[in-house]
């Protein structure tokens, strides 16, 4: 490649960055803003709307349910596709394929699809509007994202170890607690920290199963955008939300790569 | 006896995810068939009225619908198109920058996986609202003369799905590009091929399995994305979901919004089996899923 052309590409590159980052960074002014409209210039500088978040006990309640929510639907959904994953990888029989197909199919089908058929069903046999209801429905949709994410450090095990380990006496109990579980740390951090994310930020499912009073953070700030009548408190919320991802995210990578864990499906 | 205990040893592990999988996804859809197989009843004391495929003929007949789908082939196709061309240089270039570039790059393209959507969609929002950011730049460069409708158009749809979708299509295609063995790329320079044709003739064919696996992953992302289309195009650009929507939660007519998510979950599945077909005879078969 010719240096014109990586200059170009480089150039490219850049422009991208920009278009990626303009649209989340936005919210920042916009929030600093000491009016009340929503405007960029924003009409001077206050940290007003950031102290409104505070103030705004509806918000607030959204963001806590969020956390419980994301927080329940990360561990359940490890502790049950961990042992799918250590059993999965391991078998030889010809369900394999369609057993994992199965796992991975509710992340297979648009999710406003699987959503309706989740407040249908839930209405019949009356988890509608509950709590539990949402749990499981998130549940539904990390287990298959946590059994990718763990598949990929189960194939990574090695075998030998566990070996050495069952030769010089030790139970599989033993084995299993002292020799794999170590191996799969990162992996089993990784899931949860994506899951957490995933259940965090998800919309359409708290959106169609919740009740009124019940909403979680992206719901909220979605009707309020919906419906209209929003302040600069909804962007100062939304920069927090980005910093926090961005967060995570440089965390996540410096730790155990994130490309290895999304793009490892190949 | 040991032939059950082998049994078990397989069962156990996978039994509660069976069950939950079996009680909250296989059963929903059951139900959801069944529902789109039913007129809507005027209340729920109403007996249950006999199956019907009233519900898929009105998905057909209907004109609004049929401009929906419409709308929603159109812009599932430009918002594929937008998200090659711009996720491919990235990731031809990520292969040949230095690691600070990398890390900064990576994480500005997979930021939108990590940050919630209504963030993206707000910052589109603002920016492109009446006398709005990116109307004062048109106007300070002298592009545009008075106002103009950016938001709730077609443009701003696509644009507001390509970001979104643009890390998806970055992460398959940058493990796509990496993979391209170097030395054919030296080899065929050596021979005198020029940059267009190494890319004709060697990156092209080798990354055809990463393009055709994010095409079809970012189509099947942005045909059943509603909160884009709601928040953004509005009702001036209708597209399937958004009445998916309307009817499951706003009018409450299930069996209209059932048998529409049908068609939709059904046409995703046969355009994402046509296009894997097509591109099989080319490539091996593409890998993906809706992250």
């Amino acid at each position: 490649m010719g240096p014109g052309l990586v200059l170009a590409l480089r150039i490219f590159a850049w422009v991208v960055v920009a278009f990626m980052m303009v649209p989340v960074a936005i919210s920042l002014p916009v929030a600093l803003t000491s009016g009340n409209r929503i405007a960029f210039p924003p009409d001077g500088v206050s940290l007003r709307w950031f102290a409104s978040i505070f103030a705004d006990a509806v918000l607030l309640g959204s963001v806590a349910r969020s956390f419980w929510l994301a927080t329940l639907a990360a561990a359940a959904a490890v502790l049950l596709a961990l042992p799918c994953a250590l059993a999965l990888e391991r078998a030889r029989f010809r369900g394999r394929v369609a057993l994992e197909t199965l796992i991975t199919g509710p992340r297979m089908i648009p999710q406003i699809v699987l959503v309706l058929g989740l407040l249908i069903w839930f209405e019949r046999i009356g988890l509608a509007e509950t709590f539990l209801g949402l749990v499981l429905a998130h549940l539904v949709v990390s287990v298959p994202f946590a059994f990718r994410t763990l598949m990929v450090s189960v194939a990574a095990l090695d075998r030998r170890l566990e070996n050495a380990s069952a030769t010089l006496g030790a139970s599989r109990a033993r084995t299993f607690v002292k020799v794999t579980l170590p191996q799969l740390k990162t992996g089993v951090i990784a899931a949860a920290i994506f899951t957490f994310i995933l259940s965090f930020n998800n919309v359409t499912l708290a959106l169609f199963l919740s009740a009124l009073g019940q909403r979680t953070l992206p719901v909220e700030m979605f009707q309020r955008m919906y419906v209209g009548g929003m302040t600069p408190v909804i962007p100062a919320i939304a920069f927090l939300l980005a910093l926090g991802g961005a967060i995570f995210f440089v965390l996540l990578d410096r730790t155990i790569g994130v490309f290895k864990h999304l793009a490892g499906r190949d | 006896m040991t032939r059950m205990f082998r049994a078990l040893r397989w069962v156990l592990p996978l039994a509660p995810v069976l069950v939950l999988l079996g009680l909250f996804f296989i059963l929903p859809l059951g139900e959801l068939a069944r529902m789109s197989l039913l007129a809507q009843r005027p209340s729920p004391r109403t007996p249950e009225p006999a199956i019907t495929l009233a519900n898929y003929a009105n998905v057909f007949a209907d004109a609004l619908h049929a401009e929906m789908a419409l709308n929603s082939l159109l812009v599932g196709l430009t918002t594929v198109a937008a998200t090659l061309l711009i996720a491919y240089p990235v990731a031809v270039y990520l292969t040949r920058c230095r690691p600070w570039e990398r890390t900064i790059i990576s994480v500005a393209c997979l930021l939108p996986i990590f940050v919630n959507v209504i963030v993206g969609i707000l910052g589109w929002y603002i920016l492109l609202l009446p006398f709005g950011v990116v109307q004062q730049a048109l106007t300070a460069l002298g592009l545009i003369d008075g106002p103009l409708r950016l938001l709730r158009s077609f443009p701003a749809l696509v644009l507001v799905l390509t970001h979104e979708h643009i890390p998806f299509a970055v992460l398959i295609l940058a493990s796509a590009v990496q993979n391209v063995p170097q030395d054919r790329i030296d080899a065929a320079r050596m021979l005198g091929a020029s940059n267009a044709r190494i890319f004709r003739t060697v990156m092209l064919p080798l990354t055809m399995p990463g393009i055709v696996a994010s095409a079809i992953l970012v189509f099947a992302l942005s045909v059943s994305s509603y909160l884009i289309p709601i928040l953004i195009g509005a009702q001036r650009v209708p597209v399937v979901p958004m009445a998916i929507f309307s009817y499951g939660t706003e009018q409450m007519n299930w069996p209209m919004g059932s048998a529409l998510a049908f068609v939709l979950l059904l046409g995703v599945a046969a355009i994402t089996y046509g296009v894997t077909i097509l591109a099989g005879r080319f490539t091996r078969r593409g890998q993906w899923d809706l992250v």
